[in-house]
Order: structure tokens, then sequence, then C-alpha cells
């Protein structure tokens, strides 16, 4: 098992323009599994905050029937932040407010299935 | 409840007779899991091989609702009624189909055929309600937009009701403990789920504002987020409030960002007591 598992995911996503920082969180604790970070930058407290909004996203869409939640994105005049899901794992993106999102979006829904198959999602057949 | 035990004994027991019909359990135990990629080749292959076994289509099509592929879920349906006609889930479903796509008498027509079959539970009494009503407002929405439903004026439930242009759009205010203040969430179901959603959500006010304040981003505008079958959209409200909107997965989200904003803007006039 390599040392960073979620390398190329986390290379692909941060050699996007405007993109600041992308994190593999824990859903369930909000620690980070790896990231890759601008100098300076704090990783766990924003981490542990992108998982907990992911979270209570997930949560809600269950409790009104609406499925598993795809995307998420939080917006700011400073910036954004954008994370998917992947079993219990969640991929967060901070990036500035000039970004191309809809880029960061396919990258990111592209993303999953890799986030699933390193994260340990169970092949059932 | 099924467990990945479940599956896994399953998936073996489909792997040693390809040709069983246990891809059905399978796919609903995957389906339950959220697993709907896996469910649907799972199903989809079985059925290549099963193509008129009825419980194979009424799965397909119930994966389908959960992908947001309601075209192929009606579809699938309409295959069951083929093959069994009168079939009590497949009329359920396809009722749920046509009131989601707004064609509220074609879902009239299909859960009145379920209820004639006497087997009304009540989620299915709750649904043929919401019908019924909601193909009356929408013969009643007005036509401007600066006025609320006739007779609605003074109920919060019905604050967004003329901001929100279809059926399956639906909008809410929560005060920054999670409680309604105004506007309703209505399941597929027809129930109203505003105080379970509201619950959940409680806290997303100050979640948002400490990670855009922790990088500097500023006081938090807007969170979407997408599921697989709908787009929810929300902004903060007045006194650390909520407002909450979902729409279906088929509205352009810019779209989703003008209702947005024009919510923002009635919650907003609501709270300083001008409507």
């Amino acid at each position: 098992m390599s040392a960073r598992p979620f390398a190329s995911i986390l290379d692909s996503l941060t050699r996007q323009r405007w993109v600041t920082a992308a994190l593999v969180v824990s859903e369930r604790d909000g620690i980070v599994v790896e990231s890759n970070l601008q100098i300076g930058q704090s990783g766990d407290k924003v981490a542990a905050l992108a998982a907990s909004l992911y979270r209570k996203a997930r949560l809600s869409a269950k409790a009104a029937g609406m499925g598993a939640v795809a995307f998420m994105q939080l917006e700011a005049p400073g910036g954004r932040i954008c994370a998917v899901g992947g079993g219990d794992l969640v991929l967060v993106v901070v990036a500035e407010p000039a970004v191309n999102v809809g880029l960061v979006r396919v990258e990111l829904l592209r993303a999953v299935s890799e986030l699933l198959a390193i994260g340990g999602s169970e092949e059932l057949l | 409840m099924q467990t990945a035990d479940d599956v896994r004994r399953l998936s073996d027991e489909l792997a040693r007779d390809p040709g069983s019909r246990v891809f059905v359990p399978l796919g609903e135990a995957l389906r339950r899991q959220g697993q709907l990629d896996l469910a649907l080749k799972v199903t989809v292959r079985g059925l290549e091989r099963h193509p008129h076994f009825v419980d194979g289509h009424d799965l397909l099509a119930r994966i389908s609702v959960d992908r947001g592929d309601l075209e192929r879920a009606f579809d699938e349906w309409d295959m069951v009624l083929r093959l069994s006609p009168g079939h009590l889930s497949a009329q359920k479903g396809m009722g749920f189909v046509c009131y989601q796509q707004g064609r509220f008498s074609e879902a009239e027509k299909y859960l009145a055929g379920a209820a004639e079959q006497g087997d009304v539970d009540e989620q299915l009494a709750a649904a043929l309600v919401h019908v019924r009503d909601a193909r009356r407002e929408a013969a009643a929405i007005p036509r401007d937009p600066s006025r609320l439903p006739a007779g609605t004026a003074h109920d919060p439930r019905f604050l967004f009701s003329d901001v929100l242009v279809e059926a399956e759009q639906t909008a809410l205010l929560l005060d920054r403990d999670g409680l309604v203040l105004a506007g309703a969430y209505v399941a597929w179901d027809g129930r109203d789920v505003g105080q379970e959603v509201g619950a959940e959500l409680s806290g997303v006010t100050d979640a948002a504002r400490r990670a855009t304040r922790h990088l500097s981003l500023g006081e938090w505008t807007s969170i979407v987020f997408e599921t697989e079958v709908a787009v929810v959209a929300m902004a903060p409200a007045a006194s650390d409030g909520l407002l909450v909107l979902a729409t279906s997965r088929t509205t352009p989200l810019g779209l989703v960002r003008r209702l947005l904003d024009r919510c923002t803007d009635r919650a907003r006039k609501w709270m300083g007591g001008r409507i």
C-alpha cells in the first residue's frame, strides 16, 4: 500500500487553476486522511468542518428520502468549498472565487469511484 | 434489514447459479445499501435471462427512481402492469412518477387504482390526499407573483407557494435551532418532512460560518448539494435562520439559484412583517 494512496486524485484536483487545497477526510470523525495544502494552510479544522457539513447534507437528504448526496458546494465571497462522498470518505476542495466550478465538479465526481476503490469499498461481484 | 453478509451470501448464490432468480433479492439488498450502480448492473443482467419476471422489472423501476431516472422507472412499471395488470406496487410507483413530473391527474388515477384494490395503507392514503391537494393548488396558482394564493395569506406553510413554479419544488424556512418557521418540505409520498429535515440541518449555519471564517472566505452565501433525485440549495436567513429549497434534479442550477434568491427575498419580507 502506498504511503499516499490518494496522491493522484489530490494532485489532479490541485492542478486545477484557483484550487488552493484538496483533502480526503473521514466523514465519521472529520480526520484528515491525506491532503494537498498550500503553505500556511491548516487542514485539520477545515477538514472537520467540511466533513460535518457533508454529513448534515447527507442525513437531511436521507430524512427527505432523496437518496445519496452526489456533490456539495458552499459559496462565500472569498471562495468555495466543494465536496463529494465515497463510502466513509469525503473528498474536499477549497478554491478561490474565480475557480471553474463546473470543472471541479466533474473532476470530483470522476474521483468518487477511485475514492471508493482505494478507500476499501467491498467488491461484491 | 439486509446486511453485508446477506449480500455476500446472495452474491455467492448467484455466482453458483447465474440463471437463478436470486438477482432480485440481491439487487434489492444492494439498492437498500445505496449501491445503486451495482444494483442496476445485477438487475439488468438478471432481466436479460428472465425478461418476463415481474419482480425484476419492479425492482429495476425502484432502482431507477433512486437514481433519479423517472422515465426509465415509468417504463419499467409500465412493463410490470402489462405483465401483471393491476400490480399494486407498479400502480403506486407510476402514481409517484406522474406526481414528480407534475402530471397530477394521471398520478391520481394510478394511486386511486391502487387504493381500489382494498390494500390502502397510511402512506398510500396520504399520497392520494396530497396528489388531490396538489392538483387543486396547481389549478389555483395566481398569475400575479406578488400575491399569495387566496385564503392562504396568513398560513406560513404557503409562504413560498407562489414563488415556486413547479410541483416538485419545495421550500422551508428554519430558525437557528432547526425548527420550521414557514414553508413545507414535502417528500415524494406526500408527507411533510420539514421537521425531520430541519433537525438534520440544525447547525449547518454555524458549521458553514466557522468553515468560511477559518478560511477567511467571508460570510457564506449559499450551500448547494445534489442528490440522486434532487438539488437542495440553502441560504442564510435572518436571526441565524436557514432557508432550504429543494427542486428536482432536472432543474438547471442557474434556475435553482434564482429561485433561492426569490425565496430568500420572500422570507426576509415575511420576517420583517412586510407580508
